[in-house]
């Protein structure tokens, strides 16, 4: 029997290899669902922006009217600038259920999978604050702002860089028209992360929630995961769809409805929810540098994980404790988002630095309970 | 690429019997034993998912509350107004 075409035809051979023929363990739970889900934010995400970027003008005179044109003027324009912003927000609901999924049942330990999607978090990161920028509203001109500003931290060559980021003396056209470019171009980088991310997973295959070796217990992919794959998608279409017809600005800051103005400085600067954690982690440390290196540690630490796993198990399935910690590292983190979003003000001061100290104190005491249960259970 | 089928394991000594899909119900006992094992498996995490929740709802109740009565003034200050 000659060999079927999707075998040995040199295009169709490398899809087959990633989403029919792949050997995937049988057990893995809806929680390896948010791969594709990803890959289906991005999809959406570079779908409805180029659509976008048909109708935007990145000038500080017309930016905010021209995405008040695409809403009201062009052709289901309020439907593409919606979904684009709500996408946004799913794309990081996803990030941190895959990331979560990966600390829980030790997937960092593909240290090469793990490292590419440490980067492609902090390029989505990159991303998505560059595009809140776009519209030109009070919180993008302010949140701009007050970030480019935390580069001047660095010691000896800081102004200099914020300067030169700038393309001035402070956010203003130059910036605007760069952060544009760069929002652009971005989404195609992770792309290309991504196929690499998925390259080095197929060397070794998936982790499943047990983390065990699963070569004994192995399904196709197709048909098996393509549809579980498909049945995620309609979940996450319908929660997407659900937000952007009913409540689409549910999850913003009503004061990027006011064009940017340098001269009047909102009452409350602040982020957009996803980046509310890292935000309080930044303003708990009372010195500039300090809150900086904080808040780059908050998501470069994740790659230490692999380095300091020393239990005997990979997941944490078989050790109850440490979900214990792992749920109260969730909670820190909700509880950090929260504090994000509050004033500089007592109590929330002393919270967010007594969470700030919780939420690092997570990767040392884990390693440590893990191997104290290991000892004790032998 | 990583091992494919054919190349996966050496398992040897283990007989497996199964149905063909078309010779049985897709759902079968989904509800009978479906239901029951979901409270099967709820009970099994609720002790260590739940804990980590309450006690930061408890922080969160406690810390606003904290923070409404630092926007008041303190009513002691008012006790011998006529």
């Amino acid at each position: 029997m000659t060999m079927p075409i999707r075998k040995s035809h040199p295009l169709f051979k490398i899809l087959n290899g990633a989403v029919v023929d792949l050997p995937a363990p049988a057990n893995i739970s809806t929680l390896w669902n948010f791969g594709s889900l990803l890959g289906l934010c991005l999809v959406i995400q570079i779908v409805t922006g180029l659509f976008l970027a048909m109708h935007y003008t990145a000038h500080v005179d017309l930016a905010f009217s021209s995405v008040a044109h695409i809403c009201r003027d062009v052709n289901y324009g309020w439907l593409l600038r919606t979904l684009h912003a709500n996408g946004a927000s799913f794309f990081f609901i996803c990030l941190y259920m895959h990331t979560g999924r990966g600390i829980y049942y030790g997937s960092f330990l593909y240290l090469h999978a793990w490292s590419v999607g440490v980067v492609i978090l902090l390029l989505v990161m990159a991303t998505a604050f560059l595009g809140y920028v776009l519209p030109w509203g009070q919180m993008s001109f302010w949140g701009a702002t007050v970030i480019t500003n935390l580069f001047s931290a660095i010691p000896y060559i800081g102004t200099e860089l914020v300067q030169w980021i700038w393309g001035g003396f402070a956010v203003d056209n130059a910036t605007l028209t760069r952060f544009f470019t760069f929002h652009f171009l971005f989404p195609f980088i992770v792309a290309a992360a991504t196929i690499i991310h998925i390259l080095f997973i197929h060397q070794t295959g998936s982790n499943n929630p047990l983390g065990i070796v699963s070569n004994v217990d192995k399904v196709p992919f197709h048909p098996y995961f393509t549809f579980k794959d498909i049945t995620g998608f309609i979940v996450m279409l319908a929660a997407l769809i659900l937000l952007t017809l009913l409540n689409p600005y549910l999850l913003g800051d009503p004061d990027n409805f006011i064009p940017a103005n340098p001269l009047v400085t909102p009452a409350h600067i602040q982020p957009e929810w996803y980046f509310l954690f890292a935000y309080a982690i930044l303003r708990s440390i009372p010195n500039k540098l300090g809150g900086v290196i904080a808040l780059v540690m908050s998501i470069l630490i994740l790659l230490i994980l692999p380095f300091t796993h020393a239990a005997k198990f990979r997941s944490l399935t078989f050790y109850p404790l440490n979900q214990l910690m792992f749920w109260s590292l969730v909670s820190i983190v909700f509880l950090l988002t929260w504090i994000g979003a509050r004033p500089v003000e007592d109590p929330y001061v002393l919270t967010g630095q007594i969470l700030t100290v919780m939420y690092f104190s997570y990767y040392i005491i884990n390693p440590l309970t893990l191997i104290w249960w290991d000892k004790m259970l032998d | 690429m990583g091992k494919g089928f054919g190349e996966l394991a050496h398992v040897r000594g283990i007989i497996k019997y199964s149905l063909s899909p078309f010779e049985q119900r897709a759902f079968a006992g989904a509800i009978k034993y479906g239901v029951p094992n979901l409270f099967r498996r709820f009970r099994g995490q609720v002790l260590r998912v739940a804990p980590p929740f309450i006690i930061g709802y408890m922080v969160y109740q406690t810390v606003e509350g904290r923070h409404t009565q630092l926007m008041r003034k303190n009513p002691t200050d008012f006790e011998n107004d006529e």
